[in-house]
């Protein structure tokens, strides 16, 4: 798929890490998201979802930037330019407050690529946004989020009960005041 | 910058997050049965965020209608491209209180433009519930015609009007 010919923008800042470089989630993203919605292992977040929900994911993700002015962004890999996911600041109708959220594509596990990017976003949000607080939204049975959440350190606060989504976990993380 | 239209009466504009909620009643309302409603408000923010995103990754998407001597919100019209569209479709929607006043049709007629001018498509349609008398109604006096032969969009089931191209346009 390829993008229109009429650029059209949103604001996204550009961060960086030591091994990831953060932008704005794109057209060319669409068929690895919906390779991972495709597959087991988004049942975790919601999935398997068919294409055209994956790219109202994607769309709606986008969306929530101009609505916002925050939002996920796409993030790739330094070296070898590779997307791996989407990291970033999430707060849709039906969250109880803005959140911190995470998935990663399958060759993006298991390298803490997602403690990376989410560190940098929670800094983002306390310095750049002034968030006083912020928290994760997990389903349950993530147990791979749930262990990364403790490692952002986050601890378990209660469970929210979502419209549609049903029960989710609210881990709490560390305010800007304990970041220093 | 998602670009502003002006016609005789309405401004199209950017969607903002104060749309959200004449939005949110719209499609909490039994008059969103031909656009997949009535949908919860999650639904209906998730759906409003995509028809804005979409403007970053295809250079088009929703607009905002506003009637310019009130300034009230009183829809939406864009130009929809999901990954399961076999082409860009033009559609609308008009709040309950602002019906019967062609306001839907002037705002089509300025995307149509815009799309064939400013955006270069060479070909629109309308995916059109086959029950929704009132948008069939408004896709004729737009001049689209109805085409059985056109693929539809993968899993949905409708009616697809094809609008006059670029050069009927002129």
């Amino acid at each position: 798929m390829t993008s229109g010919t009429h650029i059209i923008t949103v604001d996204v800042p550009r961060l960086e890490t030591a091994r990831l470089r953060f932008r704005p989630p794109s057209l060319d993203d669409f068929e690895a998201e919906a390779e991972f919605y495709a597959s087991k292992r988004s049942a975790v977040i919601g999935g398997p979802l068919r294409r055209e929900e994956v790219w109202r994911k994607l769309a709606a993700g986008v969306g929530h930037w101009f609505l916002r002015g925050y939002g996920r962004w796409a993030i790739d890999d330094k070296e070898t330019g590779a997307y791996c996911g989407q990291v970033g600041l999430w707060f849709p109708e039906g969250w109880p407050e803005p959140e911190i959220g995470w998935h990663l594509m399958d060759h993006a596990e298991g390298r803490g690529l997602a403690l990376e990017a989410a560190v940098a976003a929670r800094s983002y949000a306390y310095a750049s946004l002034g968030w006083s607080t912020a928290i994760s939204l997990i389903p349950p049975g993530n147990a791979r989020s749930i262990a990364l959440a403790k490692r952002l350190g986050a601890w378990f606060e209660t469970i929210y009960v979502h419209p549609s989504y049903g029960d989710m976990e609210v881990h709490r993380h560390p305010g800007p005041g304990m970041m220093q | 910058m998602i670009p502003t239209l002006e016609t005789a009466r309405l401004t199209l504009r950017p969607p903002r997050l104060e749309d959200f909620e004449p939005y949110a009643a719209f499609f909490a309302s039994d008059r969103s049965i031909y656009q997949d409603g009535p949908l919860d408000r999650a639904r209906a923010w998730k759906e409003f965020a995509t028809v804005v995103g979409q403007w970053a990754l295809r250079g088009y998407g929703a607009w905002s209608v506003e009637e310019r001597t009130t300034g009230a919100y009183v829809g939406e019209a864009g130009i929809f491209h999901a990954a399961h569209y076999p082409e860009p479709e033009i559609g609308w929607m008009v709040l309950a209180d602002a019906e019967g006043k062609g306001i839907a049709h002037e705002a089509v007629i300025a995307v149509r433009a815009f799309a064939y001018g400013r955006l270069g498509l060479k070909t629109l349609v309308s995916y059109i519930d086959a029950d929704n008398a009132r948008s069939i109604r408004l896709a004729e006096r737009l001049g689209a015609t109805r085409d059985d032969d056109a693929p539809l969009p993968e899993n949905e089931r409708c009616l697809v009007y094809r609008h006059p191209g670029p050069e009927a346009m002129q």
